[in-house]
């Protein structure tokens, strides 16, 4: 039985606003490496929890996509 | 360390010959050497995968990168690295339906099915041979200057790029595609295992992370932040970037081969969460090898640097298994491309009838020495030659989305448009003649590469809408 659509669009729809946010001032901040985290610069640690937030909502996607009941076997 | 080195090198080569002359047995029939067997689970896969995507570009390429531009480095790879395995479910999924229903034995072919004219095959096969063969020829030429420069007594460059290329085509031409799969799982995990033998001897060199840091705030703050002290990592510089890294499993033969041939898509999910892993930790070293190199080599050319940071500070026996990492990491992608290259032909040629496999064997001899030429006459930019290898194989991406996706039959202009895109791009990159026009390093506020990708992408897009919607132009 498939899946409901709409976790799956939910998981795009964040990894394209991660994606996003990956290139706006809030990771890429121009010649600011603070706060640091650990003591790692900012674009750092941020683009590491970017990194991380999407292989997470890839993993729920897989999860989460509508044919993920159904992929058994061979090639569909 | 030259003791050690030819021990290594002898254990590595003797591994590789093994897995190539395991797969000959195994291998059938013409099917099994061009698609490898089509069952390849979640390891292999993932293995596969990561070796192929990781050249000298990652062990080389990345820390020299860390090095000279600072932590932005990891936005410039690491996300699109990220948004790419997501995309590998997404596309891999439509890939496989169409790759069923088509009898899959290349993209050339299989693009020239669904848009039934053997002219999308032909501008699919010109990009991937004008951006591919320049893309395995730095990598062979890499590892061959870095090898020339470590044992000047003993051959000159172009000898160990002449050997290098030759154990790959004997490997790949024995044992086809299995054999190229199985190597790459060897070429993997020894890349992981240098990279990160090498990383923690420069954390130890710090006495920490945060230390790390700290020392290179000391020598140039703007490391630690973007655009960088040479102010290459600008946004719009990390967005074309990003795009042209996101659709390498759409444009790169050996990629879509490999989401095809998995053995089902269950493991292709698997799989994909399972390359985020596997490329995190593949990453993360080349920061501390890249951010050691800022403070202890930071006015040394980027090939004494290398040599330094992957040589000399390290023991003899560590030395020598990071020259067979090196190896490992360029032959694994070169292979894997001069493979696929020779597949497509063939797939090519089917639609025509038979294709013997000795001609593919031919092709990929030929593009074994296309890249071999290459290598020793191109130059040494091994991450900015890879760069424009990747943004120009993107130019393809909207004509095989549109292939691949599009339910209504897309229409020729798609491929003319692609072919004039190509053309553009290619143009783009090629050095100054002044009796001809020179293009715009940018369209209005856009970078030229990226204006090309969205232009073609809206093009695709429009000319696949009204195809959809008119009624003389059924599916």
């Amino acid at each position: 039985m498939k899946k409901p659509p709409v976790f799956w669009k939910a998981c795009i729809a964040g990894i394209v606003l991660l994606c996003i946010l990956s290139f706006t001032p809030l990771v890429i901040p121009s010649d600011v490496a603070d706060p640091e985290f650990l003591g790692m610069p900012r674009t750092l640690w941020a683009g590491f929890l970017v990194y991380i937030g999407i292989v997470v909502l890839t993993f729920i996607g897989t999860m989460v996509h509508p044919q993920a009941g159904q992929v058994q076997g061979e090639t569909e | 360390m030259s003791g050690w080195f030819w021990v290594m090198i002898g254990v590595y080569l003797a591994m590789l010959a093994a897995v190539g002359l395991n797969s000959w047995r195994k291998t059938k029939s013409a099917e099994e050497y061009i698609m490898g067997g089509s069952k390849i689970g979640v390891f292999v896969g993932m293995l596969t995968f990561a070796a192929t995507l990781f050249s000298t570009f990652t062990l080389m390429g990345m820390p020299d990168f860390f090095r000279t531009h600072g932590v932005g480095a990891w936005i410039y790879l690491a996300i699109s690295d990220a948004a790419m395995f997501f995309l590998v479910i997404w596309f891999g999924l439509h890939l496989r339906r169409v790759a069923t229903e088509h009898d899959f034995q290349g993209m050339a072919g299989l693009l020239s099915q669904r848009y039934r004219t053997r002219f999308a095959g032909v501008v699919y096969l010109a990009g991937i041979f004008l951006f591919l063969v320049p893309y395995v020829a730095i990598q062979i030429r890499g590892i061959a200057i870095f090898l020339s420069a470590v044992f000047p007594e003993t051959l000159p460059a172009w000898a160990w790029s002449l050997g290098i290329v030759c154990v790959m085509l004997m490997y790949s031409e024995i044992g086809g595609l299995r054999a190229i799969i199985h190597c790459d799982v060897i070429q993997g995990t020894i890349l992981l295992i240098v990279l990160w033998i090498i990383a923690v001897g420069c954390i130890r060199f710090f006495g920490g992370v945060g230390a790390m840091f700290e020392q290179v705030k000391q020598m140039d703050p703007a490391l630690l932040s973007t655009p960088g002290p040479k102010g290459l990592f600008t946004p719009q510089f990390l967005i074309a970037s990003f795009f042209a890294i996101l659709f390498l499993p759409v444009t790169q033969p050996q990629i879509t081969t490999r989401l095809v041939i998995i053995k089902c898509d269950k493991t292709l999910f698997r799989m994909a969460t399972g390359l985020g892993i596997f490329t995190f930790l593949v990453l993360v070293p080349t920061i501390a090898i890249g951010l050691y190199g800022a403070v202890k080599y930071a006015g040394l050319p980027t090939g004494e640097f290398l040599e330094n940071v992957l040589l000399h500070d390290q023991h003899d026996v560590i030395a020598a298994i990071v020259v067979v990492g090196l190896l490992a990491a360029a032959t694994s992608t070169a292979d894997s491309q001069l493979f696929a290259l020779g597949s497509e032909v063939r797939s090519f040629l089917l639609l025509k009838g038979k294709s013997p496999l000795f001609v593919t064997r031919l092709a990929i001899f030929a593009f074994g020495m296309a890249a071999l030429i290459f290598s020793i006459v191109s130059g040494n930019q091994l991450v900015l030659i890879a760069r424009v290898s990747f943004a120009g194989t993107s130019m393809m991406a909207p004509m095989i989305l549109a292939g691949i996706l599009s339910k209504h039959k897309p229409g020729p202009e798609v491929v003319a448009a692609t072919l004039l895109g190509l053309i553009l791009f290619l143009y783009s990159q090629l050095p100054a003649v002044t009796f001809l026009p020179s293009l715009p390093k940018a369209v209005g506020p856009v970078r030229f590469d990226l204006a090309l990708l969205l232009a073609l992408g809206l093009c695709t897009a429009l000319s696949t809408a009204y195809r959809s919607l008119s009624p003389r132009h059924p599916s």
